[in-house]
């Protein structure tokens, strides 16, 4: 392990700087790796558990290494409504992969957020934060292929 | 002579008037509504709440209605405010109550008959005392593996309420932090570091939170399987 945690400067200890520094390594490494976890909750002086609650409890953290392209799922309310159930089935056949997997050709990774804020041009779902809207099955066959 | 001291007004702490299910009596300022009752005799069932550590109203079970407000409150921790007017036992309460031991009660294993905690539980208790047999939800259970990796602590999180007893204790009692709180809604985990199986030292010679556990998720090793002392369980007409 190089240098505590990973080059993140930790400008204050204790829980207030958390979420933007668990964001910056998830930045970094793509992931939260548990090295990074425990670094961090050493250099900031709070419990390990208290890191892991934090990054286990985003949609956007991920404590598991994620493919190349992160497919995001909407799965709140409004979006449910609109039937983003069949765009949830699409996603999952067309790659074969279940929420929370990755493709083994580590090209996608899929998962459920909460809502993403376009509840208004619903079914939304977001791949590497660009944001889809109005999606149709067909759409998202067409998108997926572009990845 | 001057008096060395100011009048009575002075000495005295302001008492707050509020009405207790029909009953006027008189409050201390920062009370919380379960103290003011349980100071006056009414039960309220509590259980995420204990006397000894920070309120933080989890469970819900408390609630109460409060004449004016829109919802019902957690008594454990809103303090009590003038006149206020409180029933502790309405027909609304007692049906909230119901329902959230029945929800309580769904995603929990149907293991009662065989579990360690026996009639020292409760939650089993509170349900009985509230009339609530099998809940009318049948969702899927949580379903974690039994973690006994630890010479002293057994954990079988699928008895886990969530009431956070157990961190509150560890941090505020213990100032030990052993617990947190990982993942969302339903599949919410009292974890240990990075949600690995317990098995920590300081864990010997403290067991508070075994102690202070409401139903059979924490155990010590060697009273597993033991009789246990408690009250029998009784159901209130
Ligand atoms: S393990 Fe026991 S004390 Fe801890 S949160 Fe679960 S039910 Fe409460
Ligand atoms: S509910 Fe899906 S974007 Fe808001
Ligand atoms: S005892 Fe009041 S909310 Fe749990």
């Amino acid at each position: 392990m190089n240098d505590a945690p990973r080059g993140i400067e930790v400008m204050h200890k204790g829980e207030g700087s958390l979420l933007t520094l668990l964001k910056e390594a998830q930045r970094r490494h793509g992931y939260l790796p548990e090295e990074v976890v425990s670094e961090l909750a050493e250099s900031l002086d709070i419990p390990v558990g208290e890191v892991y609650g934090v990054a286990s409890f985003y949609s956007l953290l991920s404590t598991k290494p994620l493919g190349k392209n992160v497919i995001r799922i909407c799965k709140c309310v409004p979006c449910y409504l609109k039937n983003s159930q069949a765009i949830l089935e699409t996603v999952e056949g067309e790659l074969g992969i279940k929420p929370g997997e990755t493709t083994k050709d580590g090209k996608c990774s899929l998962q459920l957020t909460n809502c993403i804020g376009a509840c208004d041009r619903a079914p939304a779902m977001t791949i590497n934060h660009k944001l889809y809207v109005d999606l149709t099955p067909r759409k998202v066959i067409k998108i997926l292929k572009r990845l | 002579m001057l008096p060395l001291f100011g009048g009575d007004e002075n000495l005295s702490v302001d008492m707050i008037p509020v009405t207790l299910n029909g009953t006027k009596v008189s409050a201390q300022p920062g009370m919380t509504i379960l103290e003011l009752a349980r100071e006056n005799g009414v039960d309220i069932p509590t259980l995420c709440y204990r006397p000894e550590l920070t309120p933080i109203g989890a469970c819900r079970i408390c609630v109460v209605e409060v004449e004016g407000s829109r919802t019902l409150v957690a008594s454990c921790h809103t303090p009590v405010a003038a006149n206020m007017v409180i029933h502790t036992h309405s027909p609304k309460v007692l049906e909230a109550r119901k329902v959230i031991v029945e929800l309580l009660l769904a995603s929990h294993p149907d293991v009662c008959l065989v579990c360690d905690k026996a009639n020292t539980c409760e939650l089993r208790k509170i349900a009985a005392d509230l009339g609530v047999g099998l809940p009318r939800f049948r969702v899927k259970k949580r379903y974690h593996p039994l973690e006994d990796v630890s010479p002293y602590v057994v954990r079988d999180l699928d008895k886990c309420i969530l009431c956070r007893r157990c961190l509150r204790a560890c941090h505020e009692i213990k100032k030990a932090d052993v617990f947190a709180i990982a993942y969302r809604g339903f599949d919410s985990k009292v974890v240990v570091d990075q949600d690995q199986p317990l098995n920590k030292s300081v864990c010997r010679d403290c067991d508070v939170c075994i102690s202070l556990c409401p139903v059979g998720a924490l155990t010590k090793r060697e009273e597993r399987f033991k009789e246990k002392k408690g009250p029998p369980l009784f159901i209130k007409a």
